[in-house]
């Protein structure tokens, strides 16, 4: 019984249906020559017969059992594709979990991130007053914007101008006679009135009644390297000129 | 005629259909009568056995004793159970639900 059920439904089949074929030829050449002479072993043919006849019930049986593993193999191929669709599903639910699992992965590394910089503000912020003052220290010289009531030809700049300079610190330093010559141009003692006239210099422009006394101090608002007889013009260059200097901040203004 | 595995007659006509002791009778009753139907009927029972050979061959599912096959088809249904409880889980998991303050 246990090689019996060990055996598959096919290979039972096929010895079945081999004993049947066995047994119906070997009974009727026992019939056949029953007709003839006496069979050596009588009621051998009963036997064969009985054989025949359970081999056959068998066999029925055996196709019985085949036609149902059929219908059960038929559910088993729809099991299968189920089986199958369902492992798709999860391949694809498995995919979208990875993308979001990277996904978030990303959003967290940035937050993490973006919360260290904030730390790093609150360790490093500054006072909006002292922000606010500094803000103020910068604007004061109208270096950041203009001042309000500037218009073109105004001679004011975010920088400090030839004028200003010459009016400042070093320009005084550099008007006194004892320095006036040790290492600087003579166009500057010119301008300032301090320069002896040997050491004059003849610039092709100069007039010939130029005389160093009579040019104005140095604090005058529209001095020049030129006489008082091109005022007017020197005037209108060096206006030109720091306008022309100054180009890029009027244009920005 | 002959019953196939695809188109499934009544079961106790295939049951009738696959006995050749019907055969056997016709056989012995003309070698009886001396017809001269024997080898007639002797060409038939070989034709009905060859068929069945066929018939055999073809048929799906009879690779593995019908034990064997209880037990392939258990484990596919639990497979099926098993991912269909997994799917449904998953897909009815929300991962973002946000924590009530306690």
């Amino acid at each position: 019984m246990a090689t019996a059920a060990e055996k598959s439904t096919k290979e039972r089949l096929v010895s079945a249906l081999d004993d049947l074929e066995v047994l119906s030829r070997e009974l009727i050449e026992m019939l056949a020559l029953s007709r003839n002479q006496k069979l050596p072993q009588p009621g051998e043919d009963v036997k064969v017969l009985e054989l025949l006849v359970q081999r056959d019930r068998e066999f029925q049986d055996l196709m019985a059992t085949a036609q149902s593993q059929g219908k059960v193999h038929d559910e088993m191929q729809q099991l299968e594709k189920e089986v199958e669709k369902r492992d798709s599903d999860i391949q694809q639910l498995q995919k979208q979990l990875k993308e979001a699992e990277h996904i978030l992965a990303t959003a967290v590394y940035q937050a993490k991130e973006k919360l260290k910089s904030i730390d790093k503000a609150r360790k490093g912020s500054v006072s909006s007053e002292e922000l606010i003052k500094y803000a103020h220290r910068i604007s004061a010289s109208n270096a950041v914007c203009a001042p309000l009531n500037w218009v073109p030809g105004d001679p004011r700049r975010p920088y400090p101008t030839d004028l200003e300079m010459r009016s400042g610190m070093l320009g005084l330093m550099a008007n006194l006679p004892t320095n006036g010559v040790n290492g600087h141009l003579p166009g500057d003692a010119l301008a300032a009135g301090r320069l002896p006239d040997v050491l004059t210099p003849h610039y092709p422009w100069q007039s010939s009644d130029v005389s160093v006394g009579m040019l104005p101090p140095h604090h005058g608002s529209d001095l020049g390297l030129e006489p008082p007889g091109h005022n007017k013009e020197n005037e209108e260059d060096v206006e030109n000129m720091s306008t022309d200097s100054s180009s890029s901040s009027s244009d920005s203004d | 005629m002959m019953a196939t595995a695809a188109a499934p007659p009544v079961q106790e006509k295939e049951y009738e259909d696959w006995s050749f002791l019907p055969l056997v009778h016709d056989i012995l009753k003309c070698m009886d009568k001396d017809s001269q139907d024997v080898h007639q009927e002797l060409a038939k029972l070989k034709s009905k056995i060859q068929d069945a050979r066929e018939q055999i061959s073809n048929m799906p599912g009879i690779d593995c004793s019908p034990v064997e096959q209880q037990q392939q088809l258990c484990t596919l249904r639990e497979q099926v159970r098993t991912k269909n409880q997994l799917l449904h889980k998953y897909k009815g998991l929300c991962m973002f639900d946000v924590p009530k303050a306690s």
